[in-house]
């Protein structure tokens, strides 16, 4: 059989199978989810109503309508034999051996021989689960255990069998890495794994510990949360998340197959207060609230479980402590006590879990920061408190010092030598962290290297082969002067000794646009020269990335707002990642885009051929994406708004993003020709009034503030040429000074003014 | 003998004319006060200032307050004079009705509060600090504790102190020791000792009602541990008369550098029973507002105590016979031309002129957004307001006195000799006026609120109220035919005060130092930029009332002459005042300590 894998079959249309089915086919790869057979006349009833519910879903599982298309629905009974079709089959039924192995059983009759077959268990052995089958059917057996949801989750933990054949997990595991975007981690095959393994411990931890230390929820999550990098929703919060009833499956099933001497038992204790909740139906955000809720009689207050009285009261805001994890851990104190009872225990246990549940620190690490959302894997944590230290305090509390802490005594367990990040592995020696083919990270190129310039907010790397890579740097990837001026500075430099240019940030998020803060601070000193000055410097760094005599490539990842959109506008390409969001937002801030946005939307749209022809059209289409601060919610669809077009490419697996990049801005490099100048043909004073029309039309349903239809008029005049008329040609300079004019009015509008600050204090926009 | 006479021209210029484009409101909604009803009281105020309280202002210094077996004695007068004000109703001025108020807008009473300082500055603390007790019992106490004690603070009956300082404490409140225990009844037994107490004891009411700040036996250490309680000198009894003593002993008064007649006490409470104003813990909120309405008080301090030296000078400087002038003799009948024809003495005297006018402009600004703050309808211009007096509270308060003090001291220069002697009561004008740099606040702690908390706070939208008029003025003004290069000035020191707001806020976000080191320079700045600002606009007016021939013309005219004056001499000071925040902390933090 081929290597490739060009359509899936997921068993199991429950909230794991179903997701998976839908990032499957958000890699655009057919899929065929089954599940039992129903009892009515639609025999695929609940296939059917997996993916109906997943169409409606937030956040969504799939990343495009087109997506949806993509699964092809079916019963087990009935349509088993299009099992010959697939490629590849995950089982995502329910967690029961015999239910697995009876299925396993009819699917060794009907699969395609060669086609790999895996499970996505969270707790049953591998050598369970084949017993009874061929040999052939065990060679292209595997576990895939996915993450919910598992279009976010970028976790995938493999464990392959004794006769698993290599090149079958090599066909899957690339397919997961490159076409559902996952990281592969290699766990043995244990109990749990790796992550679910060390994360059920972490939880019941906690939980003890903040219950013999007298804590409070908030005050646990306050300082088991953000300080040691772990979600600010805390450790009670993700209880919350997960659902409380599913505790005591997990601890249950995780108890029963673990050795006798495993610390896992000794941390499991039947807590009254959560059989109670649960008794009750408080399990969490599903049901009616866990440790967390909010009380709608009281109008909406956030409630939290007293842990003593197991009644409801008020939320009591606890400020996460400051300092570093070591000062924490030795604080004096209720709060030093808890930092370290967690940690102490928690990374005690992952550092004993190797090898037994992984070949080495990096896998631990890797499955608990994309598993469980953490900043930091437990090695980095240990790291963070020093080995020696963590070690000396196991030993003053009589507690077990797992081996390899032992082993490293004083050493740190990651390094960096010659320019390359090293762990500290079972042999006593320091080895190279290797990446994956295709896999380029700023952060590697970064140990290694200098930038080639620098300011304080962006960065211009060389990353190889003749292309460079421009990093936003600033807070929040905040675009400002200082990113203008680097991209100035930086044309002429890779003009000379480079081929293209790249931007990109390793950030969680590409940018969310301007600095607001460092905007309204101008704003309120009437510093309205420097905001236009900015306006302008801004416009001129963007079209001269447009028209610089390389190719520049784009390359974002999570949020691409407002000027962080704009910049996407201005590149030749661009190369997203699937999670890419990107809008012009800048009306909720009661602004418009005019960092030339505007003008190459109205180039897209008008020469895009989706809409009929004249300049209305597109102007209506753009009034309607911007004036409502359209963002996309994936980079698939953001070519449904031309943010995106056909030449800009897709990346699944965050990891290759710069990768896949730096290939495309080489393809584009050689031969390069630069963009000619546009000219736009605008409807004019007509159009701004039938925009206005449609405008008026929202405010009469009151979907609109009056502001907002004064915001909008701005943008209507903009989008429709100022005072051009029809047969006038406007030139790009033209609609560059009205779009400057009208964010300048707008930006002097105190309305605009409390919009930009709410937003900045509250994080939402704000509808005045 | 020192003189005064309430400058009314200039006040009911800055009351009705000067700041009616504000966009506070202004007078309106105070309907029931006809503009010529203010009018009147502020000449009913100018004769009590001049005829009640004036005259016992130096005699008061030469005697002082005397304390007996813990019995203090005001000077000779104080307790007629006293008397006179509280039944004229003058304590109840600004007040709220429904506790016997007369309700006058804040506009007013800092013209009242100007008035009063200037006559006797030593004298106003009893009063004033009465109505700072009065607002913070407004606005936290129970409706017991209003109904039982704010009837007789407002008609003056009692008298009201502050009791923040401690031997160990002053600025730093964080290290508070006095304690508060609760009871089984719901009051607290205070316990501690206070210093530095203005009016703590005296013999001007029958009563004295002490807010103290104490920590309760639970309080978190440093200031979020203090609350702030209500402790009365004797306890009221339920039908308003005087109950038993309450522990409550003055040990000391201090000897002092001026304002002599003020009694400055060091009280000890010895579990003396008090009511708790506000939250547990919060007192410093409860205190703020008491202590921000003190500031813009104490501002006003300065510019009083600058009126009465102006007042002193200028007579003195036609009166006195010296030399003539260097543009030859002006008065050839007499054995030498008065003083007031030299320019030096005309630079101290347009000095001392200029800066009162400028802070009167400014005082007159801040009270109506005082007044819009509390009595406004509109929410939006309630926040503006608000932010507005936030602002210019640190302002207000370091700018007035650090001009006030100097206006003295050119008082005293003016005199020459004899300004150095006690006869003419100009020495008495510096030494009165150099406290108010230092209490409710030293000015360096001023500066520090401006750049610390001020000038950052939600992305600096308290400069907005201020930086938007002056911006909005500019744009408009600048091409203004004859006063075009007023403007175009102050468009300029207006340019360096928000390149220094910039880098402030750009520095200081790295380096708290950079803040700290530009707080008392940027002050100077925006303050002199605020003045620039009023005289600009008062110019204007001037300008179009000579047009017109004004029969006051006299007035605009002399108006326009001092603005002039305020442009050409003093803001360019503003440049040199930009200079030195853009060089930044570090010479300023480069000698070891040791070379010291």
């Amino acid at each position: 059989m081929g290597d490739r894998i060009g359509r899936v079959c997921v068993i199991g249309a429950g909230v794991m199978g179903a997701g998976i089915a839908a990032q499957v086919a958000n890699a655009g790869v057919p899929v065929l989810l089954l599940d039992v057979a129903g009892e009515g006349p639609d025999r695929s009833a609940i296939a059917r109503e997996a993916v109906a519910r997943m169409v409606k879903a937030e956040p969504a599982p799939f990343m495009s309508k087109q997506a949806a298309g993509l699964v092809e629905i079916g019963n087990i009974e009935d349509d088993l034999t299009k099992v010959a079709l697939c490629d590849w089959i995950v089982e995502a039924v329910v967690e029961r051996l015999d239910v697995k192995q009876s299925l396993y059983a009819r699917l060794e009759t009907v699969r395609r021989p060669g086609s790999a077959i895996s499970s996505n268990t969270s707790t049953i052995p591998l050598a369970k689960l084949v017993e009874g089958r061929s040999e052939a059917f065990v060679a292209d057996f595997l576990i895939t255990h996915f993450f919910n949801p598992p279009r976010y989750m970028r976790l995938l933990e493999v464990v392959s069998g004794p006769k698993t054949r290599p090149e079958v997990a090599a066909k899957v595991e690339a397919f997961a890495d490159r076409a559902m975007g996952k990281r592969i981690v290699h766990a043995k095959d244990r109990p749990g794994f790796i992550a679910n393994r060390i994360g059920t411990y972490w939880i019941q931890v906690a939980v003890n510990a903040a219950m013999d230390l007298g804590l409070t929820v908030e005050e646990a999550d306050a300082i088991g949360g953000r300080p040691m990098g772990v979600p600010k929703t805390g450790i009670f919060g993700l209880i919350d998340l997960v659902g409380l009833d599913l505790m005591p499956l997990l601890q249950k099933s995780l108890g029963s197959s673990l050795a006798p001497d495993d610390p896992f038992h000794a941390s499991l204790r039947t807590l009254q207060l959560v059989e109670k909740m649960i008794a009750e139906g408080h399990i969490g955000r599903k049901g009616k609230g866990g440790f967390y809720r909010i009380n709608r009689e009281k109008g909406g207050v956030r409630e939290v479980i007293d842990l003593v009285t197991g009644e409801y009261r008020p939320e009591i805001k606890s400020v996460p402590p400051k300092g570093d994890l070591a000062a924490l851990v030795a604080t004096k104190g209720k709060i030093g006590e808890f930092a370290w009872g967690l940690l102490g225990r928690t990374l005690g246990y992952a550092a004993a879990l190797v090898p037994e549940v992984a070949e080495d620190i990096v896998a631990i690490d890797d499955a608990m920061k994309l598993g469980y959302n953490w900043k930091f894997g437990p090695f980095e944590l240990i790291d963070q408190l020093g080995t020696a230290n963590f070690v000396r305090r196991l030993e003053q509390e009589g507690s077990a010092v797992p081996a390899l802490l032992k082993l490293a005594g004083e050493r740190s367990l990651y390094r960096v030598e010659n320019g390359r990040r090293q762990y500290f592995g079972l042999d006593g020696e320091y080895h190279d962290i290797v990446r994956s083919e295709g896999v380029l990270l700023l952060e590697d190129i970064k140990l290694g290297s200098q930038p080639l310039l620098k300011n304080g907010s962006a960065a211009l790397w060389n990353i190889g082969d003749g292309v460079t890579a421009l990093e936003f740097t600033g807070k929040m990837n905040a675009l400002d002067s200082d990113v203008m001026e680097l991209i100035a500075k930086a044309i002429p430099l890779v003009q000379r000794h480079h081929k293209a240019l790249i931007i990109y940030s390793d950030a969680r998020n590409f940018s969310a646009g301007a600095n607001l803060g460092f905007a309204l601070f101008a704003v309120n000193i009437a510093a309205w020269g420097e905001i236009e000055k900015l306006v302008a410097a801004g416009q001129q760094a963007y079209k001269a990335l447009k028209y610089a005599p390389f190719p520049v490539v784009a390359a974002p990842a999570g949020m691409a707002l407002g000027g962080g959109c704009e910049i996407l506008l201005h590149a030749d390409a661009v190369q997203a990642h699937a999670e890419t969001y990107i809008g012009l937002v800048e009306t909720g801030v009661g602004l418009i885009p005019a960092w030339g946005g505007c003008g190459e939307m109205i180039d897209r749209w008008t020469h895009s051929g989706r809409l009929p022809k004249g300049p209305m059209p597109s102007v209506a289409r753009i009034f309607e994406i911007v004036g409502t601060a359209t963002v996309s919610k994936s980079a698939a669809e953001a070519r449904d708004y031309l943010f995106l077009r056909d030449r800009d490419g897709i990346t699944m697996n965050r990891d290759r993003l710069l990768a896949d990049a730096k290939a495309k801005a080489l393809s584009l490099a050689e031969g390069y020709v630069p963009p000619e100048a546009s000219q736009y043909r605008l409807p004019g004073a007509s159009g701004r009034v039938a925009l206005r029309f449609a405008a008026e039309r929202f405010h009469r349903l009151g979907l609109a503030t009056d502001y907002d239809l004064i915001v909008s008029d701005t943008l209507a005049e903009l989008l429709s040429g100022g005072s051009a008329d029809l047969l006038d040609d406007v030139s790009e300079a033209e609609l560059l000074a009205l779009e400057r004019q009208g964010f300048m009015a707008r930006i002097r509008d105190g309305r605009s003014q409390v919009r930009i600050e709410h937003m900045l204090e509250t994080g939402k926009p704000l509808r005045n | 003998m020192q003189l005064y006479q309430a400058p009314l021209r200039d006040m009911r210029f800055v009351l009705h004319e000067l700041h009616r484009d504000d966009g506070f409101g202004g007078l309106a909604r105070f309907e029931q006060f006809t503009p010529d009803l203010l009018d009147a009281v502020l000449e009913e105020a100018g004769r009590l200032a001049s005829e009640v309280l004036l005259p016992i202002n130096a005699s008061g210094d030469i005697e002082g307050c005397r304390i007996e077996n813990g019995v203090v004695r005001t000077p000779a007068g104080f307790r007629e004079a006293y008397d006179r004000f509280r039944e004229g109703g003058w304590c109840a001025l600004a007040a709220d009705p429904r506790y016997g108020g007369q309700g006058l807008p804040e506009a007013v009473n800092k013209l009242f509060e100007e008035m009063i300082c200037a006559a006797n500055v030593s004298f106003s603390l009893y009063p004033g600090l009465t109505r700072g007790a009065t607002i913070a019992i407004e606005g936290y106490g129970t409706e017991d504790l209003k109904n039982a004690y704010l009837p007789k603070l407002v008609e003056g009956r009692w008298s009201g102190t502050m009791c923040l300082t401690e031997a160990q404490c002053g600025t730093d409140l964080g290290l508070l020791r006095t304690r508060a225990v609760p009871r089984q009844d719901g009051s607290y037994g205070v316990t501690g000792s206070k210093i530095f107490i203005s009016a703590g004891e005296h013999d001007l009411t029958e009563n004295i009602v002490h807010l103290v700040l104490a920590r309760l036996p639970d309080a978190p250490a440093g200031v979020k541990g203090i609350s702030m309680f209500l402790v009365p000198k004797y306890l009221p009894n339920a039908d308003g008369s005087l109950g038993p003593s309450n522990g409550v002993s003055c040990a000391n008064i201090e000897h002092k550098m001026g304002i002599k007649a003020s009694a400055t006490c060091q009280l000890d409470f010895d579990d003396s029973t008090g009511w708790l104003l506000g939250r547990p813990h919060k007192g410093m909120e409860a205190m703020f507002t008491m202590m921000n309405s003190e500031r813009v008080s104490v501002g006003i301090q300065g510019l009083g105590l600058g009126e009465a030296a102006y007042q002193g000078a200028v007579a003195y400087a036609r009166d006195r016979l010296q030399g003539r002038s260097l543009a030859g003799s002006r008065r050839p009948d007499l054995p030498a031309d008065p003083i007031i024809v030299h320019p030096d003495v005309r630079r101290m005297l347009m000095t001392m002129r200029a800066y009162n006018e400028g802070c009167r402009a400014i005082a007159g600004w801040v009270a109506r957004a005082i007044d819009a703050e509390r009595h406004s309808a509109d929410a939006e211009t309630v926040r503006r307001a608000g932010d507005f007096v936030a602002l210019m509270t640190p302002v207000v308060k370091a700018l007035f006195t650090d001009l006030g003090f100097e206006t003295a001291n050119l008082g005293v220069q003016v005199y020459g000799g004899h300004g150095y002697i006690r006869e003419h009561g100009m020495e008495q004008h510096v030494r009165d006026a150099r406290i108010a740099m230092i209490y409710e606040g030293t000015n360096g702690i001023q500066a520090l609120d401006l750049v610390g908390r001020k000038l950052g706070a939600h992305y600096g939208r308290y400069l907005r109220a201020f930086f938007h008029p002056v911006s909005n003025f500019i744009e408009a003004n600048g091409q203004h035919p004859k006063l075009g290069g007023m403007v175009q000035a102050l468009g300029q020191a207006f340019g360096a005060l928000q390149l220094a707001t910039a880098t402030i806020a750009r520095k200081g976000m790295k380096d708290p130092e950079e803040a700290g080191a530009a707080g008392t320079d940027y002050l100077r700045l925006i303050g002199l930029v605020a003045m620039g600002h009023v005289f600009a606009k008062a110019a204007l007016i001037a300008v179009e009332k000579l047009e017109g021939g004004d029969p006051e013309s006299p007035f605009y005219k002399a108006k326009l002459d001092t603005a002039a004056f305020f442009f050409d001499r003093i803001l360019p000071g503003t440049m040199a005042l930009f200079m030195a925040i853009k060089a930044g902390k570090e010479s300023m933090m480069a000698l070891d300590e040791a070379a010291f």
